[in-house]
């Protein structure tokens, strides 16, 4: 190892050993102090400058998707969910109590394909009692870094058990000394990244790989339909669709208010709108390819349309088998004759999330637990997680505790 | 012989005139005849050219032919004819109902192409070669177009022909000991396959200790590159593998890339390149006359500026009996006056290629 590679390492140690020393310091202090700091953090961190105007071009969003997305990340900070999420999973009282002590570091390694993933996993990684060390990904560098400075001017005792690192590609000598202090390492990312990261971890390991959502419109959506296309034309948008949470497929129930075709032009003509208040991000060539293909290949298919515009793509398809679009702000529409046929459809472990309207989700929750679906809300609400949100069916403190408990599965109303 | 088959055979007969030093194809010429034709045949592309306007009267250029995206391969039959043979898309993870079928009504106009452009791009200095296939044989993968490729290769080019690949995969020991007897032999072979193959054939060599030295004027071709490998084998890594392991340098490797839906195969350019005393740098994917490509703005569809990359759409003369433009799922750009290069795959294409037929055959 170089000398270099040393010093750096040294100075990442020394971080970390300061950041599992302040968390010491803290050990008999209430939950509900943590609770507080984080949110009001929270709020500074939507209001930093700098953020606002570096993420755009770093996460290649236009300025009017990053002004619409912070407060949303911001929002699952609130105070009165934390103190729910913490009275849910440690016991009732237990925001009056000191957090727990079985976990010392939670290290965190995030995926680049949305911003802002920061802020759950410190939140969590301090409300579960533990110095946290955040490793952003490449296109969002900046957000870990700008919630511990609003941390630090809120309560710095709790942010000096936060350290945030960030470095581009691979870099053994800072992974190793990551994934092997920690006690808790939470990985999220591609399929070969999580392989490549996993086999050095020495603790517990928690992964979040590659995930979709999909939507459904029941017909008992009636004159909420309408509404219900603009809402999931808003789901879609933001994140320019790139998180597991963006819905990929929508099916529509026949004979509702709106025949699913319809539905798919109510929808296009919503993403239209839509592009006008939330402009795309300038699209890759890749991205402009995966686009193309998806109209082109509709075009020759049987029983498609293709509904295709400044907003996006919307492919009817009488075809109801799952194929997840690609192409930036895109998704199929697909006519179901019966909701409770829907499980069925979706691949095993695939889906994180189901947007559902006109339909009691109470019914489709056991064989949607079952698929590996995690979350049913209505739409509209889709990109707008609560920190309860048990992420890949898991407790999100119970998975860092190490009991996260049997597959989850909630419904948000 | 019907009409639309004494086309394809008097377009087969001008490919290999081509090949044998005869009179250059007009392209222009063949694809406005070949556009009428299959505008007149084959229903399902008429429909598609009807409903956008385009028919052989209007078409002021060539680029005006409205290509076909290989995902309508997987929907409809695309063909003039009965077909004389089906080719299909390898691909196991989506179904059978996810493969393409590419319906060819005319072998021997395949045939030609086929041969041609191997001769000239595989063997421009008139070799012979010991054909090795890393490869099931034509009983085994009908389907494959390919397989029926090498085995029109073996058995026109070669000095003869072995097939290595069974039911159950690999077959490493007979496989390494064919390549010992050519060793001894110290005659030229030729080694082919999908790219896979060759690097389970390496990493047996590795295991077992064996390395080959191929007698002089060996050759490799391989297809289909990091498809279905196991782990990462970059391209100069892959040729550190051919001289280590069968003696072949990488100037005389040569990648072959070619697709079911095409009758026509592109080549890398080193071997020919060093054949004519050309620089072997940049290397590119060179076509036939009868197999031109343009690389597509994917918004407009208009021709990109060279070296800039998009969508590659291939117009395939030999596809006569089918539909002659493709457009792929692959990004790729111009290299030189004359070349290509594939720079990668659509997000969320489809998983194909030969790469992936080591797979349907079971384990190795």
């Amino acid at each position: 190892m170089s000398p270099h590679a040393v010093a750096k390492g040294a100075a990442l140690l020394a971080q970390i050993g300061a950041a599992t020393r302040a968390r010491t310091r803290l050990a008999g202090r209430p939950l509900s102090e943590t609770v507080v700091a984080l949110g009001a953090a929270a709020a500074r961190w939507c209001e930093d400058a700098e953020l606002t105007r570096a993420l755009p071009a770093l996460g290649r969003f236009s300025p009017a998707m990053v002004a619409a997305l912070l407060p949303l990340v911001g929002e699952a900070l609130d105070p009165a969910a934390m103190t729910e999420l913490v009275e849910r999973e440690l016991g009732p009282g237990a925001a009056a109590r000191p957090a727990p002590i079985d976990v010392a570091l939670v290290a965190h390694v995030l995926a680049s394909n949305v911003p802002a993933l920061a802020l759950p996993a410190i939140a969590l990684a301090c409300l579960a009692g533990a110095a946290v060390v955040v490793k952003s990904g490449r296109d969002d560098p900046l957000s870990a870094s700008a919630f511990q400075r609003a941390l630090a001017a809120v309560d710095p005792e709790l942010a000096a058990t936060v350290v945030t690192v960030y470095w581009p590609g691979g870099d053994p000598v800072h992974e190793e000394i990551l994934l092997a202090t920690a006690d808790v390492a939470v990985l999220t990312g591609s399929e070969p990244a999580l392989a490549s990261l996993a086999r050095r971890v020495r603790g517990r390991l928690v992964t979040h790989g590659p995930r979709l959502s999909v939507a459904a419109v029941g017909r008992d959506a009636r004159e909420e339909t309408e509404r219900v296309a603009d809402a999931l034309a808003l789901d879609v948008a933001l994140y320019e669709q790139r998180g597991c949470l963006s819905p990929r497929a929508v099916y529509v129930e026949t004979g509702g208010r709106l025949a699913p075709r319809d539905f798919a032009e109510r929808l296009a003509a919503a993403l239209d709108t839509l592009a006008e208040r939330l402009p795309p991000a300038p699209a890759s060539v890749e991205e402009r390819a995966a686009a193309r293909l998806l109209r082109t290949g509709a075009e020759w298919a049987p029983g498609t349309a293709v509904m295709a515009g400044p907003g996006g793509t919307v492919v009817y398809d009488d075809d109801v088998a799952f194929r997840p679009t690609t192409a930036a702000r895109s998704l199929r529409v697909h006519p179901i004759r019966s909701l409770d046929t829907l499980p069925a459809l979706l691949p095993s472990a695939q889906i994180e999330c189901v947007g559902l309207a006109g339909r009691d989700p109470q019914a489709l929750v056991p064989a949607l637990r079952e698929r590996g679906v995690s979350r049913l809300c209505p739409p509209g609400r889709m990109q707008r997680p609560p920190l309860t949100w048990p992420r890949g069916q898991q407790a999100p403190l119970g998975a860092l505790l190490g009991h996260p408990g049997t597959p989850r599965c909630e419904v948000e109303t | 012989m019907t009409d639309a088959l004494l086309l394809e055979a008097e377009l087969a007969a001008a490919i290999t005139a081509v090949a044998e030093g005869g009179p250059p194809l007009d392209f222009d010429a063949w694809a406005r005849r070949i556009f009428a034709h299959q505008f007149e045949r084959n229903a399902p592309y008429r429909t598609v050219c009807e409903r956008r306007g385009v028919t052989p009267a209007v078409v002021a250029r060539l680029e005006d032919v409205p290509a076909v995206p290989t995902a309508a391969f997987r929907h409809l039959e695309l063909t003039c004819g009965p077909p004389e043979a089906v080719f299909r898309t390898s691909g196991t993870t989506s179904g059978p109902a996810a493969r393409g079928s590419h319906l060819v009504p005319n072998l021997a106009l395949y045939r030609a192409s086929a041969l041609a452009a191997f001769s000239r791009f595989v063997l421009p200095d008139g070799a012979r070669p010991s054909c090795v296939l890393l490869l099931p044989s034509v009983a085994h993968r009908p389907e494959s177009s390919l397989v029926r490729m090498c085995a029109w290769v073996g058995e026109m080019l070669g000095r003869d022909a072995e097939w290595f690949v069974g039911d159950r995969g690999l077959e490493i020991e007979r496989l390494l000991e064919g390549l010992g007897e050519r060793e001894r032999s110290g005659e030229a072979v030729l080694v082919a396959g999908p790219t896979v193959i060759f690097a389970d054939l390496f990493e047996a060599c590795r295991t077992r200790g064996r390395a080959f030295r191929l007698g002089p004027g060996s050759r490799v071709m391989d297809t289909g590159g990091a498809k279905g490998l196991r782990r990462p084998l970059s391209r100069a890594g892959f040729f550190r593998e051919c001289w280590a392991h069968l003696g072949v340098a990488g100037y005389s490797c040569v990648n072959e890339f070619g697709m079911t839906e095409l009758c026509s195969q592109r080549y890398d350019s080193a071997f020919a390149d060093r054949f004519h005393g050309r620089n072997l740098a940049p290397r590119r994917l060179l076509a036939p006359p009868w197999l031109r490509t343009r690389v597509l703005d994917p918004d407009t569809l208009a021709t990109v500026l060279p070296g800039a990359t998009g969508l590659l759409c291939h117009h395939d003369l030999a596809n006569a009996g089918s539909v002659s433009v493709v457009l792929t799922e692959d990004l790729g750009r111009t290299v030189g006056d004359d070349g290509i290069e594939i720079v990668g795959r659509v997000a969320g294409a489809m998983p194909r290629g030969c790469g992936l037929l080591l797979a349907e055959l079971g384990p190795a």
